[in-house]
């Protein structure tokens, strides 16, 4: 009677492994097989009727589906590109910092502590185009006839919500990427002053290279969490107006909720989870190999 | 001379011009939130008023309002407090522990399909809260936890385990193995070795992840609007919308509220901060 | 002294035995209710009443749970997905009632038809699904009417130059077309608005709808199909375009629901003003709003066609998995009687029963209140031209179709034409689909 032993490490990572299956794999599992079926949430034996691909194919035919996709896309790409320059723009000028740096740091950190929801209404608020902030100021700096509609101009509505979310996640890149710039060796640096390379010279080919692996963190870290944006997105436009700020969550939610088609919005879900999973499979390539350039694998 | 003058002039401007861009940049970042503070002092009338009154008179209804009863704009403010309080520190002890022990198997076996296993387990973290709220709920339903605090603390417990695991792994990684050796040949057992030895060498690592398994248990909304019901679970986010009904958004009363959201953050944050940046640098760079 | 209370004692008792007729007391010892209610100031002052039930019957209620109407929309139906919907009552409206099939009994076999007699018809009516009366309408009933600014009306010299501009006389609006040009006329943007409109979800959709009835088409035919696309659906949906384009609107209109357009209305900066009765006590009280004492309420224009008002109440279903239906329905009609209603209403909302109505028309035309008598009268008015929309369960959905094509043609992204007919291509699909024809 000798019972074969569990090796140690699966008995260690044994209660990560149950408790995402319980919470994150069984609903997944569920939501997947929903999505053959015309499952309507006010109508529960619609469970049980399979459709095959009935729900993918519709939405695979579906210009406003594509259109969201595309535009969700397009969102995620200007959202990071903008927070990781901007991001490395504050590190630096944070850097060059001498006196009272920790306050700074922490008042860096502010938008962090802030939930989606709460930045979602907060800039809703603001952009409000009769009592928003920003309209009271520009009025008050002599446009008095300037009511700009923030929400709701099809450029405008996308600045707003694309501004929304880059408030909210620079804060990560910059202080990442700060704490990059403090690791950086001096020698290298002073030995490029010395042989006269320009400060432009020394920060492309010294400092970017090593502050490549703490960007691809707060790159993957950011990855797993781009659908935050969902919050704040619905808050503010609610996909609209006239589709403008349509992203694949907000016709989702949609979908699934109010329109009580829950099998078709996890037809959407499902695309919406393989998008996140390609950025997140992406960003970690991309973090391996600038810690194999590095020498940094363990 | 005239050189070195010139030189001095560059100087002067460049420190002028990095002032101006810092001090930019860091309005831009602090004024939306302290808007929010303002304006939860500030009468309703005046909020709405058009043209803008921007000398701001001070008032605490907003937070006389939430305090109060039922009918006179009060919201169980304690109840989502605590319900908040209850769940996120629960769900950040349960998911460290699990968590430590899930990157600890990660940084020091050797078995098959270790990296499979690792950007699987990631991946999981990806799902969005959006499309994973209405399967939850239904599973959870059958189960018979929907709004109990059990219920949230598990869904959060599932949400950052994976982050963690990521993070303390980096951290388990830099100690040397020779350490824990050392401990074992002096007669600890593997479990005591742990604890006395490399817990607190990767302590910075764990209060990182901890900060950051807080911090998203404490803003979720996606999730937290689908599992709980009534203010035995409630947590902070879902009792913003308390503040807007079907005709109304009562700005001042959920600014009140989102300043008392942010103050147990801000505090946590500012306590830890110089952990939460080395550990995350260190957990991710070297892991 | 003491002699007095004891009568004040005897005569609260008996009016409380009075209130319930066929309550006996004690009826629902031990019993526990449990309730899902709509939550907001507007709705809870109803339910403060709950205690006198629970005292008169013995019974206990158990809120578990209070959320606005479209939060619990989602709650609900997210029951009926897991199958928990063992609660008893819930907050209902008419809009909503007919997408939870088979959630909730229907009344008719619970309420004596006496009872039910006592209601409006009309909101009978709506509160009927496919026979089944599902809900019992609290005073919660919505139709709107026009709100205006009174100063743009007595201005001598606007009066003249409108005259000079538009050929008729400057007065409170009777047709759609008047309103336009006098939203265009009144308009100076940003500081001062001609109106203003809900512009997106179901909110502008049962506007376009209530225009496209008043040109004289329909939404929907008898079969259930999308016929909003006709001659009288693009001179409705024209009306909005004009008057986004003269920019006599708010630009940021097609963001805004009930609550922004409350708040642009009170702040004193919008001419006309289509609304809702919960809103007349706020419009007039000088603490909440500018415009007060400068508010005139008039019933809602006319189109070409004829004058319609899109509406819609608020009622309390019991649900068949209710344990103790008797008891929950006994609290439904508790919270929707007379004396309910007539609390109720005492708030500024629009009763359901008509005898209720009755009073406080006969009291507001009795009482010291102008401003009262006027909005009530207007609304009395508006109430007559009321119609509910479809009681089909598609009719969220369609609206989630056709609001953001209504708005690309508000922005001009597309034609009236075309995003009408890209409209009702989906909602005839979608009518397809759910086995209507």
């Amino acid at each position: 009677m000798t019972r074969r032993r569990l090796p140690e490490w699966f008995l260690l990572l044994l209660p990560a492994i149950i408790v995402i299956a319980a919470v994150v794999l069984i609903p997944l599992i569920f939501s997947f097989y929903s999505s053959f079926t015309p499952y309507k949430l006010t109508r529960p034996s619609t469970l049980w009727k399979w459709v095959g691909t009935y729900n993918y194919e519709k939405i695979l035919s579906d210009v406003k589906f594509w259109a969201a996709f595309g535009r969700t896309i397009l969102f995620l790409t200007i959202a990071l590109n903008l927070e990781l320059m901007l991001g490395l723009g504050i590190a630096l000028l944070v850097n060059k910092v001498t006196w009272g740096q920790r306050g700074i740091r922490t008042m860096l950190m502010f938008p962090m502590m802030f939930s989606p929801i709460l930045v979602g209404f907060q800039f809703k608020f603001i952009f409000n185009d009769n009592i928003g902030l920003v309209n009271n100021i520009i009025q008050s700096v002599g446009f008095a006839d300037v009511a700009l509609p923030w929400l709701v101009d099809g450029k405008l509505a996308m600045f707003s919500i694309l501004f929304a979310e880059i408030w909210m996640s620079t804060s990560v890149f910059a202080i990442l990427i700060l704490a990059g710039l403090f690791a950086i060796p001096r020698d290298p640096l002073e030995a490029a002053k010395v042989d006269g390379c320009t400060p432009w010279q020394s920060f492309r080919h010294i400092t970017l290279p090593f502050l490549m692996p703490f960007i691809f963190i707060a790159m993957t870290i950011r990855s797993l969490d781009v659908a935050r944006a969902y919050d704040i997105v619905q808050i503010m436009t609610g996909g609209g107006p006239a589709r403008r700020t349509e992203l694949l969550w907000t016709l989702m939610s949609r979908t699934g909720y109010v329109d009580a088609r829950m099998g078709l919005a996890n037809a959407m879900g499902y695309v919406s989870i393989l998008l996140s999973i390609l950025f997140t499979i992406y960003f970690f390539h991309k973090l391996s190999a600038a810690r194999a350039e590095l020498g940094m694998t363990g | 001379m005239d050189l070195t003058l010139s030189h001095r002039n560059r100087k002067r401007g460049l420190k002028a011009l990095h002032f101006t861009a810092l001090f930019l940049v860091m309005s831009v970042i602090c004024i939306p939130g302290l808007w929010i503070v303002l304006n939860s002092f500030r009468p309703t009338i005046e909020i709405m008023a058009k043209p803008p009154i921007w000398s701001p008179s001070f008032t605490l209804d907003h937070y006389r309002a939430m305090f109060g009863g039922a009918g006179e704009g009060g919201v169980p403010v304690f109840k989502y407090f605590r319900n908040s309080m209850i769940i996120s520190i629960t769900s950040t002890a349960i998911a460290m522990l699990i968590g430590m022990s899930g990157g600890y198997a990660f940084a020091r076996y050797r078995f098959k399909g270790k990296n499979g296993y690792f950007v699987g387990l990631m991946l999981f973290r990806a799902v969005p809260g959006v499309a994973l709220s209405l399967p939850l709920f239904i599973v959870f339903a059958r189960v018979g936890i929907i709004d109990t605090h059990f219920g949230l603390i598990l869904a959060y417990v599932a949400m950052n385990v994976p982050f963690t695991v990521w993070l303390t792994d980096g951290f388990f990684r830099q100690i040397p193995k020779e350490l824990h050796e050392a401990a074992e040949i002096d007669g600890c057992t593997r479990w005591q070795a742990f604890w006395r030895v490399e817990f607190p060498v990767a302590r910075s690592g764990v209060a990182s992840a901890a900060i950051f398994a807080f911090l998203t248990s404490w803003n979720e909304f996606a999730l937290a609007s689908q599992l709980t019901r009534s203010v035995n679970s409630k947590t902070m986010p879902v009792g913003l919308l308390d503040f807007t009904a079907e005709f109304t958004i009562n700005w001042g009363g959920m600014c009140a509220l989102a300043v008392l959201m942010i103050i147990p953050a801000l505090v946590l944050t500012f306590l830890v901060q110089k952990h939460l940046i080395a550990g995350l640098t260190f957990g991710g760079v070297k892991g | 002294m003491k002699k007095s209370r004891i009568i004040s004692t005897l005569l609260s008792t008996v009016a409380v035995v009075a209130m319930f007729e066929s309550v006996q007391a004690g009826e629902f010892d031990g019993v526990t209710i449990e309730a899902k209610l709509i939550g907001g100031d507007q709705y809870e002052g109803l339910y403060a009443r709950i205690s006198e039930w629970e005292t008169a019957t013995g019974a206990t209620v158990d809120i578990i749970s209070k959320k606005s109407h479209f939060e619990i929309d989602r709650e609900i139906k997210s029951d009926m997905a897991a199958g928990t919907t063992s609660w008893c009552i819930g907050s209902n409206h008419s809009s909503f009632a007919p997408q939870y099939e088979g959630l909730y009994v229907d009344l008719n076999d619970y309420v004596s038809g006496d009872t039910v007699a006592e209601f409006v018809g009309g909101n009978i009516n709506a509160s009927t699904v496919g026979g089944e009366l599902l809900m019992l309408p609290r005073a919660q009933f919505d139709v709107s009417v026009l709100y205006y600014l009174k100063s743009n009306y007595t201005d001598e010299a606007k009066a003249a130059e409108f005259k000079a501009e538009y050929g008729y006389d400057l007065a409170v609006p009777d047709t759609w077309a008047q309103f336009k040009d006098q939203a265009i006329f009144f308009a100076d943007p940003p500081n001062f608005y001609g109106s203003q409109y809900a512009g997106k979800d179901e909110a502008i959709v049962g506007r376009f709808y209530e225009m496209v009835v008043a040109e004289g088409g329909n939404y929907l035919d008898d079969n259930k199909s999308p016929i909003f696309n006709s001659d009288a659906g693009q001179r409705a949906l024209q009306w909005f375009v004009d008057l986004y384009e003269a920019k006599a609107v708010p630009a940021g209109t097609l963001s805004y629901v009930w609550d922004d357009l409350g708040a642009g209305f009170a702040s004193g900066t919008v001419a006309l003003n289509l609304d809702w009765p919960g809103w007349a006590g706020y419009f007039n009280d000088p603490e909440s709003s500018k415009a007060a004492g400068n508010v005139g309420v008039a019933v809602q224009p006319m189109g070409s066609a004829t004058r319609t008002g899109w509406s819609g109440h608020h009622g309390f279903s019991v649900t068949n998995d209710c344990d103790n239906k008797e008891a929950a329905v006994s609290l439904v009609e508790f919270l929707t009687s007379e004396e309910s209603q007539l609390a109720e209403s005492a708030g500024g909302s629009l009763p359901t029963r008509s005898a209720v109505w009755d009073a406080n028309v006969a009291a507001a035309a009795a009482g010291d209140d102008a401003f009262r008598a006027e909005s009530l009268a207007a609304f009395a008015e508006g109430a007559k031209f009321a119609f509910a929309v479809p009681p089909i369960p598609e009719w969220g959905e369609t609206t989630n179709i056709v609001f953001p094509e209504l708005q690309a043609a508000i922005l001009g992204d597309k034609t009236v034409k075309e995003a009408l007919d890209d409209a009702a291509e989906a909602v005839d699909e979608l009518m397809r689909e759910s086995g209507y024809y």
